[in-house]
């Protein structure tokens, strides 16, 4: 164990001596231009990361040849001899040639400098390499192209009053070279419009030229380290005042020119550049042949924009391809609080979603309500015929007997006046009766229709004994026809309830009707039916005791079931009406036998408590 | 007897019953007016023609069962039954059990009238019928046992020398005893001695 551990440790150990030994790899990077070059910061850092994240242990120095501040050969031997001595103790592994000048000087330089080692070149043109003799097999690099050509096309699409295309270039070496590779190129354009160079002006004459072009024109420029009067500045500064002179939409190849006032073009980052080269810097390192690596012709393009240039020069956006990167644009709610958007649209969704849900919800319980509501109208009236029909012949019965009083009176008038004389009393009385015997038929006409007609469910409170003594007027005449004692006991105590009263009326009806059935064709002493009403302000109860044979205990569970009947005739929809009726106003109804002979049909009924709204148990 | 004919109006709805009572009274009938069976029948049941106008639903027995409970009774009032609701099944067994007629309220005076007129004249024909076979009985009553004995060989088609064998007795004396039963109970005929019997009930069935 102790061994192993050892071990383990040694091995460890060696492991971090080897990787300290390979860490010995300097990299350096010499620059075309400016430490400070906007180009030079953001490649600088891009480089630098791609290559550290690899190589941890690297030593990276950067050299500035600083052109075209500094030139000719002289200064060339200077920093040569500079950089001899400067890097004697640890001579760099690889070299990275930041720009044109830089690998022209590294080309004409290494093999005194620093023999041996590869160069990796960056931001070097592709058509500056065409115009050099081909590169040794240790110098690699991915060129830059700059889309000279598909920007201006760009531009004069945009633009679509543009005829001229205006190219601005410098005076510095560096700058001719380029105003050279653009002549080069701009003939492609010609067809498109008219091509015009303000090559080498000094910056005043540039400026104003620029500020008269017109609607007419767009810019394309690369921007200059000098103009006219030996004026020396970065091309990013000379595109700022560019920018900010001409009465014309400006395009130009870099990406630091973004922000300076330019609209954009296509290009590819110092960054991306810079990017490229750590990752062939990183090849190298790890061993890599030179001439074994697989590297692009030239650096990929993007368009890039200035969202507010776009907007200046009234670009459509519509044009603007998917692909662009479009700088500035006004941060959106979304771009500016992306979290605190993202948060707010969640809750704003998980709201909706909860509303949607809700309102789903309440829908589907309004849907379900109303069926209810619907099914129980359709129940009440079924229960209303059901009811009609068994009640028919007391019904009968009950209209008949006035009817049947008054053409009597009527006749006997009739016959009276026939006979003559005086007898003005009897007719006087007969009037009367006949009056009497109307109205009474009028009365029973008036509760069977308030029993019976099709009308909507209402929702008012009322007093419950008084509703049941309402029934109890046609279930009298019911009773009587079959020859059943009927004893109400109506509560002492107002108790009231919510809901339909004549609903309760069919339920009281058929229940009695029931218990009717139940005592039919029993001795006299049995056919006896006691309805009573008892309340207080925990509910009421009304039951329906009979002297019957009772209701057999395996019926029991199945008496409120639709369409379970122990009868010969009848549908046995009465108790699964009356129970669906009682539920719908929150109460309960159960049967029990009695204590003695016959059934009990007990219905508990909630109080009135001052809500009218539909009460639990409904759904 | 030749008693105005006395309608016995039976209806337990006050209301209606007195109109009915006024009718008939002012069509010129005696009516007599009852609110339940029990009360009918409570009351001595006068020996006048008449008829039973008698609703069919009433508190207690029904008008069915006071129709079955008179007919055991031999009360032989024709009934006029009066109906609110004229169900099938009670009609057709207050028909089958007698009814005269079976009367839907509201009910015309006509058509009342005319049922109580027939009900009456039911009545006065069974009246009539039962009349007669009364004073029969009450002459057959006065024939001796001997004049019986030939009276109920005679109308069972016996010869006077069969009867004269059977009994005993000489043929002369059956001759005797058969001239006696004509003239007790005034057949002129033997045929109409026969009819006589029939309405006695005293032909064997063979």
């Amino acid at each position: 164990m102790a061994f192993a551990l050892l071990a383990e440790a040694l091995l460890a150990a060696a492991a971090s001596l080897a990787i300290g030994a390979e860490a010995k790899k300097n990299v350096l990077i010499i620059y075309s231009y400016g430490r400070l070059l906007p180009a030079n910061v953001e490649g600088e850092n891009s480089l630098r990361k791609t290559i550290l994240e690899k190589n941890p242990q690297a030593r990276l120095f950067d050299e500035f040849l600083d052109v075209p501040r500094f030139g000719g050969p002289r200064y060339s031997a200077t920093i040569s001899k500079y950089l001899r001595e400067k890097y004697a103790a640890q001579p760099p592994d690889v070299l990275v040639a930041g720009g044109e000048d830089a690998l022209r000087f590294l080309l004409q330089s290494r093999a005194d400098l620093f023999p041996g080692a590869p160069v990796v070149h960056m931001v070097v043109s592709r058509y500056f390499l065409t115009s050099q003799p081909p590169l040794p097999g240790d110098v690699v690099g991915v060129p830059i192209e700059w889309d000279f050509v598909r920007t201006a096309e760009l531009a004069l699409r945009w633009h679509r009053g543009a005829r001229r295309l205006v190219i601005v270039t410098g005076a510095s070496e560096r700058d001719r070279l380029l105003e050279v590779e653009l002549r080069a190129l701009a003939p492609r354009l010609r067809e498109r419009a008219a091509i015009e160079f303000l090559a080498g002006l000094p910056a005043a004459d540039l400026l104003r030229r620029l500020r008269e072009l017109g609607p007419d024109a767009v810019v394309f420029t690369a921007g200059y380290f000098q103009d006219g009067d030996s004026h020396y500045l970065a091309p990013r500064d000379s595109v700022e005042a560019m920018a900010a002179a001409a009465s014309a939409p400006l395009y130009g190849p870099y990406n630091t020119f973004i922000g300076t006032g330019a609209v954009g073009g296509y290009m590819t980052t110092f960054e991306a550049i810079a990017r490229q080269a750590g990752q062939i810097v990183n090849a190298l390192l790890a061993g890599r042949d030179p001439a074994s690596l697989d590297l692009p012709a030239a650096m990929p393009t993007t368009l890039h924009l200035d969202w507010r240039q776009v907007r200046r020069w009234r670009i459509d956006e519509r044009a603007i391809p998917g692909d662009a990167i479009v700088h500035f644009r006004e941060p959106t709610v979304l771009e500016q609080h992306r979290d605190l958007v993202i948060a707010a649209v969640a809750v704003f969704l998980l709201q909706a979603a909860l509303i949607g849900g809700l309102l789903f919800e309440r829908r589907g319980r309004l849907l379900a309500e109303q069926a209810v509501q619907k099914q129980r109208f359709e129940l009440a009236q079924a229960s209303r015929l059901a009811l009609a029909g068994e009640l028919t012949g007391s019904i009968a019965h009950e209209i008949n007997q006035p009817l049947g009083a008054i053409l009597s009176n009527a006749d006997a008038a009739d016959l009276i006046l026939e006979a003559g004389g005086d007898r003005r009393p009897e007719l006087r009385a007969i009037l009367a009766d006949i009056r009497r015997d109307d109205l009474r038929a009028s009365e029973v006409i008036r509760r069977l229709r308030a029993l019976f007609s099709r009308r909507e469910v209402e929702r008012l409170p009322f007093e419950v004994g008084q509703a049941v003594r309402e029934a109890e007027a046609t279930l009298r005449a019911e009773a009587r026809r079959r020859d059943v004692t009927l004893d109400f006991r109506p509560a002492d105590t107002a108790a009231t309830m919510a809901g339909d009263r004549i609903q309760l009326q069919q339920v009281v009806t058929i229940l009695v009707m029931n218990a009717m059935d139940a005592v039919a064709g029993l001795p006299d002493d049995r056919r006896t039916i006691a309805v009573s009403v008892e309340g207080d302000t925990k509910g009421t109860r009304i039951a329906v005791t009979d002297r019957g044979q009772g209701i057999a205990p395996d019926h029991l569970p199945k008496l409120f079931i639709s369409y379970f009947s122990t009868k010969k005739t009848g549908m046995g929809l009465g108790l699964s009406i009356a129970r669906t009726l009682v539920e719908a106003h929150g109460g309960r109804i159960w049967a029990e036998n009695g204590p003695g002979a016959g059934a009990i049909f007990h219905v508990d009924l909630p109080p009135y408590d001052g809500a009218l709204g539909l009460t639990a148990g409904q759904a | 007897m030749s008693a105005a004919p006395l309608i016995h109006l039976l209806d337990d709805d006050d209301s209606l019953r007195t109109a009915l009572s006024r009718l008939l009274s002012a069509a010129g009938f005696e009516v007599r007016s009852y609110s339940s069976p029990g009360d009918f029948l409570l009351q001595p049941l006068p020996d006048r023609p008449g008829c039973i106008l008698l609703d069919v639903r009433m508190p207690g027995p029904s008008g069915l069962e006071l129709q079955e409970a008179l007919r055991k009774q031999d009360i032989l009032l024709p009934i006029v039954f009066l109906t609110g609701h004229a169900d099938v099944p009670s009609s057709v067994k207050a028909m089958k059990a007698g009814a005269v007629d079976f009367l839907t309220k509201p009910v015309e005076k006509g058509t009342l009238l005319e049922a109580i007129r027939r009900a009456l004249e039911i009545d006065a024909r069974q009246r009539a019928t039962r009349d007669g076979d009364a004073r029969l009985r009450a002459r057959f009553a006065t024939l001796t046992p001997r004049e019986r004995e030939v009276f109920d060989r005679i109308v069972n088609g016996k010869l006077n020398k069969q009867i004269a064998g059977e009994m005993g007795i000489a043929e002369r004396t059956v001759k005797a005893e058969r001239a006696a039963v004509m003239t007790k109970l005034g057949a002129g005929s033997p045929a109409e001695l026969g009819r006589l019997a029939e309405r006695l009930g005293r032909i064997s069935a063979d």
